[in-house]
């Protein structure tokens, strides 16, 4: 567990690891690679099976045995704690001992409660000290459940797409038929768009020659994240104590990117703080722009790819 | 049991004693040509004069009827020296020897597979059992006089003087046995397997392993050897050159199975004790029909309890006394390191014969012991394959037992696909056509710990790990694996082709057994295309490795690789590559009776030349929102801080480490202390224009 904490009594700590064995869907299992350890993420989101209604995930849980023999605590048990702040969803499963120590059972996913992406960790609970259901460990990492991803390998990343922006099924794209690309940071789901019909663009993205496609899509990368980090930065809200709050989802995830770039001597809390009360104050917006640009550019890679870049075409003159 | 017939054991009685016909018809008073008549077969004596053979013979009674005679005792057992050849040729070492690298688990591998291909044809495994053993003193002494060493001592002095590799292990271990008094012996027993059956001199096993150099028997299609150069490792092991032999027989020879021994000492040319000798000496009974040469004896049970080879049970098989044991390759130089040799070898070339479908055995049970002067000092251990091998034993067994997918489900799912092999017709089939045999991929996640790297191991009938190979050029972010890919006859008996490419398998072979490739015997042996097609199936193995772990679709059209790396929303940076603010290091505290939390922070600094303004803030952990706050009703600034008048600390400017302890002001508190997790955070405090 963190260093800066405090418990009033005595815990075992973030020792747990979880893993996921097996989804699935209405009872009909789904392939192994929806499910990634690497990522810990478990992707739901099958084209042929649109209208499940119950996920159900195998986990199991190891917590480090002879630790949790040698301390005081009594009636050790496990559960996995599946949730979702969009939807406030909480469920709580316990698990049951099995013969090798390790905690194993079944959580069902309720796809009525859930919307986008749920977190999946276990907790380790214990009678200490004479008081019941005490958390005393608990996962390292948790997993996320998510109901839209397809697959397990590309956890949370932009979503890209090739489309025609004269394309009558893109309205809003169809007034920028001449722009190569277009960041879309209105949704639940923030997307680049890459106009096809820019001649030449998804060739060279492709199949280019490798310094000119990688300085293209740092170019690229470098908007993309100009323009969430905007559309973060109105999302995000004061609590009634007066500190700010993390935006959700994505908007929150681009915060907590690119704000130790921008604020490199504040903490990501101080961070947020800083950043919104320059919004609210309305001081000169200028320094802040630079301080983005500057993480912006750190985090689209640009200077190692222009470099090449740069490299690559004096190679190329020279010869 | 086939019982000899009474002729044939009565002319051998006679040769052992050395006993003329005519004299045994004077000695039972009956006719040279009675005794003749019995001795070709064409007449049996009548029972008075049976009674009367026995006792001329010494036997006891009833010997006769059971053809039975007393084993031979240590001390009618010879030593026999081959003369140098008159041609003046000289050999300096065996080639077969010389073959490949040898190291403990070439010994293990080869010794083992000899003893699966020597399994007998029932439903229980062949057993194999390694047993090390330092001895000295008085056994020691004991056991070299059993074995006459003092007959052979000269020779192995002689030989030890030629400079060259042989010589200079020879002397080596000489100079070992004479300065540590200790000898070192590996004892390889089998059981349930064939024994050295067949006759001393002719064709069979016995002379095949004692007598010959580079006779391959091995005739069964399953066969994992096939060049005859797995006994060569056996010899290589002993710095003396000297392996002793017990056999029980599967099939009885002379009439009798038990306790067929003998030995042979492989020396190179030298010159010793009057004579100029070939190199290669047998330990055995003198063989009155050939001169001085020496054959296999009987030994009776005191003879093999002394030379250390006594057996256990009846079960057929072979034990070897490699006398002198070492690690040809000097990897291996004590006893614990010699058995760990030994488990990893056998665990790694054999893991697959020795897993077995639930309620069935195994083809193989290997075990390894050390002992030091028969006290045992590393007990037995058996491998077993699901310790040395986990995955790629689950993946076996799931398909031994019929449970591989060809879509996994579960993280313990294996995998089947498979993998086409084109076997070539035989030059001699003629225009035969080529037979595809599908060879079968197992793949399984390795979840194991510590990990082991993803590797592809191939095998054929014998389940002997042949090629182990890594998979370069995996699709990124695959999780780790084990694959075991099984041909010909592993796939089972009968499946198309097996049998052909079993056979095309074992000729692509080089004579270490571990690679299929273009050997020399498969573009003599098969028609064009042979090499092409090993070349083929080699590719194809990996293609399907990669494809099997290649993400089933790829339905959103992630767009271009370069620019998908630089749009990942996941994870935070976190404080790596450098400090950049303060953080709260380490915190312990206590409640005390009212309540209050008494806490000590200790605070780590990134080198600045400013002072650093912070406020510590005690908030109280919730699930999600707002963590509620907490006031101090006392702070302590303890080092490298001091408190300002607004109650925020100022850590002074250059350090890198402070610490404070504060109480907490309990009626601040949103909830009991006691039942609630708490949290240190020091807060950035903007600096107010002055």
């Amino acid at each position: 567990m963190s260093r800066n904490r405090l418990f009033p009594y005595p815990v075992l700590g973030d020792v747990c690891t979880m893993q996921v064995s097996e989804v699935r869907l209405d009872g009909v299992p789904l392939t192994v690679d929806m499910a990634s350890d690497r990522n810990k993420m478990v992707a739901l989101h099958h084209t042929e099976r649109q209208g499940w209604e119950v996920a159900r995930l195998a986990v199991r849980v190891h917590a480090p045995l002879s630790d949790l023999e040698a301390g005081p605590w009594q009636d050790v048990t496990c559960v996995a704690i599946l949730s979702e702040r969009r939807t406030n969803a909480r469920t709580v499963t316990r698990l049951r001992r099995e013969p090798d120590g390790s905690w194993a059972g079944a959580v069902l996913l309720e796809r009525s409660r859930h919307l986008k992406r749920a977190d999946l960790s276990a907790h380790l609970v214990a009678t200490v000290e004479g008081v019941q259901g005490r958390m005393i460990g608990a996962t390292q990492a948790s997993w996320t459940v998510d109901l839209q991803a397809s697959s397990a390998d590309q956890p949370n990343t932009v979503e890209i797409v090739v489309v025609d922006f004269a394309d009558v099924a893109y309205p809003h794209l169809n007034g920028y038929k001449t722009d190569p690309w277009m960041v879309d940071a209105t949704g639940d789901e923030p997307t680049v768009y890459l106009n096809s019909r820019f001649d030449g663009l998804t060739k060279l993205l492709d199949s280019g020659e490798r310094a000119a496609r990688e300085n293209l899509s740092a170019q690229i990368a470098a908007d993309a994240w100009t323009a969430l980090f905007n559309a973060a930065v109105y999302a995000t809200d004061m609590s009634e104590e007066g500190r700010p709050e993390w935006p959700e989802g994505w908007r929150g995830s681009v915060m907590q990117k690119l704000l130790p770039d921008i604020f490199p001597e504040l903490s990501p809390e101080d961070g947020l703080l800083e950043l919104v009360s320059r919004r609210v104050d309305g001081e000169g917006g200028g320094e802040l722009q630079s301080a983005l640009m500057h993480a912006v550019t750190r985090q689209a890679a640009v200077p190692r790819r222009l470099g090449g870049f740069i490299r690559a075409t004096n190679r190329k003159e020279g010869s | 049991m086939d019982t000899e017939s009474f002729g044939d054991w009565l002319g051998r009685q006679l040769r052992r004693q050395g006993m003329s016909q005519a004299e045994l018809a004077t000695q039972i008073n009956v006719t040279r040509a009675a005794v003749s008549a019995w001795v070709t077969n064409r007449a049996e004596p009548q029972m008075n004069k049976i009674q009367l053979i026995e006792s001329v013979l010494g036997l006891s009674s009833g010997s006769v009827v059971s053809r039975q005679e007393p084993g031979t005792s240590a001390e009618a057992l010879t030593w026999y020296h081959r003369p140098a050849h008159d041609d003046g040729g000289r050999e300096f070492g065996n080639a077969a020897a010389f073959a490949f690298d040898s190291d403990l688990s070439v010994l293990a591998r080869e010794a083992t597979q000899n003893s699966m291909d020597e399994r007998l044809e029932n439903d229980e495994p062949v057993r194999v059992r390694h047993i090390l053993d330092e001895i000295e003193g008085e056994r020691l002494y004991d056991f070299l006089e059993a074995l006459r060493w003092n007959e052979i001592e000269p020779h192995v002095d002689a030989a030890a003087l030629a400079d060259n590799k042989v010589g200079r292990i020879l002397a080596d271990g000489l100079k070992g046995l004479r300065q540590t008094g200790r000898l070192l012996l590996l004892r390889i027993d089998d059981y349930n397997a064939a024994g050295l059956t067949g006759p001393d001199y002719d064709d069979g096993r016995f002379a095949a392993v004692t007598r010959r150099q580079l006779e391959s028997r091995k005739q069964g299609e399953g066969a994992g050897g096939s060049y005859g150069l797995g006994k060569a490792t056996f010899w290589a092991t002993s710095r003396l050159g000297f392996v002793l032999i017990n056999s029980t027989l599967s099939e009885p020879h002379q009439g009798r199975t038990a306790n067929r021994m003998f030995g042979r000492l492989e020396l190179p040319w030298h010159r010793a004790v009057g004579g100029e000798w070939s190199g290669p000496a047998w330990f055995g009974e003198p063989d009155p029909e050939r001169g001085n040469v020496t054959r296999s004896w009987w030994g009776d049970d005191e003879t093999a309890e002394r030379l250390l080879l006594k057996r256990d049970g009846s079960a057929p098989g072979t034990s070897f006394l490699i006398i002198g044991a070492h690690d040809p390759s000097g990897d291996a130089d004590d006893l614990e390191s010699m058995h760990e040799a030994l488990v990893k070898g056998l665990a790694s070339s054999f893991w697959a014969a020795m897993v077995a479908p639930s309620q069935q055995r195994p083809m193989l049970e290997a075990s390894v012991v050390a002992r030091r002067n028969g006290v045992v000092v590393i007990p037995e251990e058996r491998i077993d394959p699901d310790v040395h091998e986990p995955t790629r034993s689950r993946a076996l067994r799931a398909f031994l037992e019929g449970r591989t997918v060809s879509e996994p489900t579960t993280r313990d799912d294996v995998v089947q696909v498979s993998v086409p092999l084109q076997v070539p017709p035989l030059k001699s089939a003629g225009k035969a056509p080529a037979v595809t045999h599908d060879a079968v991929l197992l793949l399984a996640q390795d979840d194991t710990t510590p990990r082991r790297p993803s590797r592809l191991v191939c095998m054929r009938s014998s389940r002997m790990v042949v090629m182990d190979r890594g998979v370069p050029d995996l699709p990124i972010g695959v999780d780790p694996f084990q694959a075991v890919l099984l041909a010909g006859e592993a796939v089972g008996v009968d499946a198309p082709g097996a049998k052909e490419a079993e056979q095309f398998l074992r000729t692509a072979e080089p004579p270490e057994h571990n690679d299929w490739k273009r050997t020399d015997d498969l573009v003599t042996s098969y028609a064009r295309g042979a090499a092409s097609s090993i070349r083929n199936f080699r590719a194809a193995m990996l293609e399907e490795v990669r494809r099997a772990l290649r993400p089933s679709e790829q339905q959103n059209g992630d767009g271009p690789a370069s620019l998908t790396g630089l749009l990942d929303l996941g994870g935070s940076r976190s404080q790596g590559g450098g400090l950049r603010y303060p953080v709260v290091d380490d915190v312990e505290g206590n409640i005390d009776a009212d309540g209050a939390w008494h806490v000590r922070a200790e605070v780590r600094l990134p080198a600045k030349d400013d002072a650093w303004l912070l406020t510590p803030v005690l908030r109280f952990a919730t699930r999600s929102g707002p963590k509620p706050e907490a006031r101090w009703a006392q702070l302590v600034p303890e080092s490298h801080c001091e408190l300002t008048a607004e109650g925020a600390l100022l850590f002074a400017a250059g350090a890198r480490k402070a610490a404070f302890s504060g109480i907490s002001d309990v009626s601040s508190h949103p909830v009991a202390a006691r039942m609630a997790i708490a949290e240190i955070d020091l807060q950035h405090v903007k600096e107010s224009a002055e």
